[in-house]
């Protein structure tokens, strides 16, 4: 092709070094569009090859290549997302986005095509709904008598569990994982089944506390039609209004696995356990004395406007702990993840990422590094695992390989890996399973005989270091690895950040499709950890107190204020109270969730946010600021 | 079966994981929430243990043959469990990453929507903004009655509209069915043998199928012409009035030299949006615009669907947005030489 651009240019006398500006306007189209009338003859030289390779035809020119190998059906995926970079999604010019074609947006009921009402917020939906059988003819009302009632009751169920700011066309990739959970909740209340077992995980997870009494009173639904409603929660609300409450422990792991005590929320109230003295308020997480005053420096976001929000422009004080709240869809993803996190990886790596709308932004010489620690899994295969993931089990492999013995057998650190032929068992190469293939039957999973589930072969498990091989290591918890490797300060550094993050129960070397939303994320975050920061660092976690009980969001709270600290930034997206309440700087977004929000409420201290009036987050931020002992 | 309590599920036994050999009884029809700090064994016991289960005994009803497609269901450490009625699991993870799937789509609300619009959707026309009508064959037969008693009027059937060629063929075919009169561009003329058009001007072209003055004598006649009309004229038909004078210069308004748009037949009528002439009606089984004669389909709820071919916007194949060449990626800096500049990364 630019074989073509050059001979094409040489027959035009075009200067290909001549600058873009001032190049005549006919030049420059010619090389870009094409030219489709004459036919000409172009001699290229393929390499200047002696031999000339002759083509004739007319040029294409290069707007026209680029839409042609995008729809081309034959250009590879490399390709096409080459040819992506030079395009931008724009919102098709023939429907403006209504997805459908002209004719279909041309019917209409009472006044509204069915682009107008998908584009409408789900109350505001249901509303136009309510009585419209009077609105529209006799006729009308009675073909679609059945048709209303089902749309009426089905938004209703998605209003019921607080979805009020949703709209129908919004695509399901940009829905939060709280939100489709409580999406498919609102379907099977729907679906008025009875006498099934429904299991939710966290469904409070991303809820704000505002709508939490909403989510409550669906579950409530859903158990009056008649099902049993199974909810592996941490949050208070929903734990005391259950009617049966089973805590589990008492502590993780090894320490966990009984019941500690199960029966009404009252009477697991009265029971003394860990679950108890927080629900009861004995145990709290302190409020710190003293907010941290930062370096002074500040970032500064001026005019975001993606998505809902309304001009938004906030500043964040660095070295400080900042959190990000509002109720959902209150537009906080939107500004941190989609905004400020690619503006940011902009700078520090110069990273392709597109942040949306804003207008400007300052102050981004005082950070050098950012890192957004998010929940999505670590690792699909089993062969993944914390120790492979942070990195720690390459040092653990060179430890082992400098033992005398080791070295007496000539064994390398690629000997201890499960993952290489020379030291791992040959039978189930590794995984310490062997698959049967039944053909017809499903597979079956046992254990390697050979191995015995050790992974590795006999010779690599005489290797021992303090008495343990390789793979009793891998079968360590975090918490026995960490008094294991007091002796070795760079593997103790980074396996004890594990354990402070609340993973001390994990083995080193449990799969990692057996890990958790938020145990992958703090597995992520330990990694974050355990490499040196520098002081200038950016942190973005979303929701990091997923999965966590009260128990471990201390814990966590510890380590975050670890980091700032140590000058670092951390700023967190959460609607848990615990959380906000031992923040430095907190953002309140709202007031409402999809077009009612998009505002910044305020920004500062918790002591001084409760004194706001239109936010919801102060109310209840009141009465655990005032829960001080 | 019968020492089973029925209100309660019974998990005895139950070792998944780290559980250690618990027994735990949960209360039917109740709001259970088991809590626990991470790793405690919550998960354990709701996910692995009574979730696990349920969904084995799920799979068992299968085949074997069945059950290959579906998957191993590993049977979870557990002495026993009662009481167990079937489990979903609504869990939190993302449903959907097709940029087709929607929050209407997933919820099904969309789906009754669109049947909505497809059977109580009033249509209007893009043209006109006005309400589209659409005609039963009786309701034609009265209107020609109400409007043209009296009058001699000719019934077209239209076969084509704003094209292009010769159509001897058409011509030749319309004779041998006997007809006797066709309507070329507006003037109506006599079919003869080996009779041809310009082939390079657009034309419009009806058969003349019956010619009559209304008057309560011709009923039937009228509505079996009128029949056959709309069968020849695809649920489409006109009816002409006779009026001697106006029987000659009926200039087809459109100019000849206009680009061929070859779109869908239905907005092939887009460029047919002149005032044909006043002595001309259009009358549809379709729905259909009075003034301009645009026709649309009879909605059907794939209409409204934006992942149909029968919905979807023909640009963006019913996603909402497009890739467009940004000029901008493509010369990031005008200042640089021209070999330089363009797609270069």
């Amino acid at each position: 092709m630019f074989q073509q651009v050059v001979q094409f240019a040489k027959k035009h006398k075009i200067k290909l070094d001549t600058a873009v500006n001032d190049l005549p306007k006919e030049q420059l189209d010619l090389i870009l569009f094409g030219d489709k009338n004459i036919s000409s003859a172009l001699v290229v030289d393929v390499n200047d090859e002696s031999i000339p390779h002759e083509y004739t035809g007319s040029y294409e020119g290069i707007i026209p290549m680029l839409k042609r190998w995008f729809a081309s059906a034959n250009s590879t995926e490399a390709l096409r997302e080459w040819v992506v970079q030079f395009m931008t999604l724009q919102t098709c010019s023939t429907c403006n986005g209504a997805r459908l074609k002209k004719e279909s947006l041309w019917f209409k009921i009472d006044d509204r095509n069915i682009a107008e009402l998908s584009d409408l917020n789900l109350d505001n939906l249901a509303a136009w709904f309510d009585g419209l059988e009077l609105r529209i003819s006799n006729k009308q009302a009675t073909i679609g008598k059945d048709v209303l009632k089902e749309i009426s009751e089905r938004l209703q169920f998605l209003l019921n569990v607080g979805l009020t700011y949703l709209t129908l066309n919004r695509s399901t990739r940009t829905l939060s994982g709280g939100e489709s959970q409580r999406i498919r909740l609102a379907t099977q209340i729907g679906s008025q089944l009875q006498g099934i077992t429904y299991i939710l995980d966290e469904p409070s997870i991303g809820l704000h506390q505002r709508d939490n009494h909403r989510l409550i009173d669906a579950l409530k639904n859903l158990r009056d039609v008649g099902n049993n409603v199974i909810v592996v929660e941490h949050d208070k609300d929903i734990m005391l209004a259950a009617d049966h409450l089973i805590d589990v422990g008492p502590k993780a792991g090894k320490h966990g696995g009984t019941i500690v005590s199960e029966g009404t929320p009252t009477e697991v109230l009265a029971s003394g356990s860990d679950t108890a003295k927080y629900l009861n308020g004995e145990k709290t997480i302190p409020v710190p004395l003293e907010r941290r005053k930062g370096n002074g420096k500040i970032i500064e976001l001026k005019g975001a406007t993606g998505n809902n929000l309304q001009n938004v422009s906030i500043q964040l004080p660095l070295g400080k702990l900042i959190v990000v709240t509002g109720v959902s869809g209150s537009g906080k993803s939107t500004l941190i993840n989609e905004t400020l996190y690619p503006i940011l990886s902009k700078y520090c790596y110069d990273s392709k990422a597109n942040p949306m709308p804003y207008k400007s932004v300052k102050g981004l010489e005082h950070i050098d590094k950012v890192i957004e620690i998010d929940q999505s899994p670590i690792g699909r295969t089993p062969r993944s695992n914390p120790a492979t993931y942070c990195g720690f089990f390459t040092e653990i492999r060179t430890l082992f390989a400098a033992i005398p013995e080791a070295k007496i057998r000539g064994y390398n650190a690629g000997r201890f890996s499960f993952n290489v032929k020379t030291g791992r068992c040959d039978v189930c190469e590794g995984g310490g399973m062997r698959v049967i293939e039944m053909n017809f039957l499903p597979d079956v999973y046992v254990h390697c005989e050979k191995c015995n589930g050790k992974r590795y072969n006999r010779e690599t498990l005489e290797i021992r270091y303090k008495g343990k091989s390789i793979a009793d290591v891998l079968d360590m918890t975090v918490e026995d690895a960490v008094e294991f490797f007091q002796p070795v300060p760079y593997l103790y550094r980074k396996i004890k950040i594990l354990a402070d993050v609340g993973l001390g129960y994990i083995t080193l070397g449990q799969s990692a499709v057996t890990l958790s939303g938020g145990e992958a994320q703090r597995v992520k975050l330990s990694t974050e950890l355990g490499k040196k920061d520098t002081g200038k660092t950016f942190y973005i976690l979303d929701e990091p107190t997923t999965g966590l009980h009260f128990q471990d969001i201390e814990h966590l709270l510890n380590v975050l204020h670890k980091l700032s600290d140590r000058g670092n930034t951390v700023l967190v997206i959460e609607h848990n109270m615990d959380v906000i309440k031992v923040a430095d700087h907190v953002i309140d977004l709202g007031p409402e969730g999809g077009d009612g929000g998009g505002k910044v409420l305020f920004e500062g201290t918790p002591e001084d946010l409760i004194h706001s009036k239109e936010s919801y987050t102060a109310q209840f931020l009141k009465t655990e600021l005032l829960n001080i002992p | 079966m019968s020492e089973i309590s029925n209100d309660q599920i019974e998990v005895s036994g139950a070792r998944v994981h780290n559980l250690k050999n618990i027994d735990v009884s949960i209360p039917k029809n109740k709001l259970v929430v088991i809590t626990g700090i991470s790793g405690s064994g919550k998960s354990s016991l709701a996910f692995d243990t009574i979730y696990a289960e349920g969904q084995r005994r799920y799979m068992e009803t299968f085949g074997a043959y069945a059950r290959q497609f579906v998957g191993d269901m590993e049977r979870p450490d557990v002495d026993k469990i009662t009481g167990l009625s079937p489990v979903i699991s609504i869990e939190q993870k993302t449903t959907n990453k097709n940029p087709r799937s929607t929050v209407g789509t997933i919820t099904e609300v969309y789906d009754f929507l669109r049947l909505l619009f497809a059977r109580v959707g009033e249509a209007y026309s893009y043209n006109t903004g006005k309400k589209m009508v659409k005609w039963s064959e009786e309701e034609i037969v009265e209107n020609i009655f109400r409007r043209f008693d009296g009058e001699k009027i000719s019934l077209l059937a239209p076969l084509v509209r704003g094209r292009k060629g010769h159509y001897r063929e058409l011509f030749e075919e319309t004779r041998k069915k006997g007809f006797v009169k066709v309507r070329i561009d507006g003037e109506i003329k006599d079919l003869a043998p080996k009779m041809q058009v310009d082939r390079y001007k657009i034309h419009d072209i009806e058969v003349v199928v019956d010619r009559l003055k209304v008057s309560d004598d011709f009923k039937v006649r009228i509505s079996q012409s009128v029949q056959q009309t709309l069968k020849l004229g695809k649920d489409l038909m006109m009816v002409a009035v006779e009026k001697e004078e106006s029987k000659s210069k009926n200039q087809n308004p459109r100019s000849n030299t206009s680009n061929d748009k070859t779109l869908f037949e239905n907005s092939e009528s887009d460029v047919y949006n002149a005032p044909v002439d006043r002595n001309i009606v259009l009358f549809s089984k379709q729905l259909m615009c009075e003034d301009t004669g645009l026709s649309y389909e009879e909605p059907s709820p794939n209409a409204f669907s934006f992942n149909s071919p029968y919905g979807a916007c023909p640009t963006c194949k019913g996603l909402g947005n497009v890739y467009t060449i940004d000029m901008d990626e493509v010369i990031p800096d005008q200042s640089k030489q021209l070999k330089k500049a363009v797609l270069l990364r």
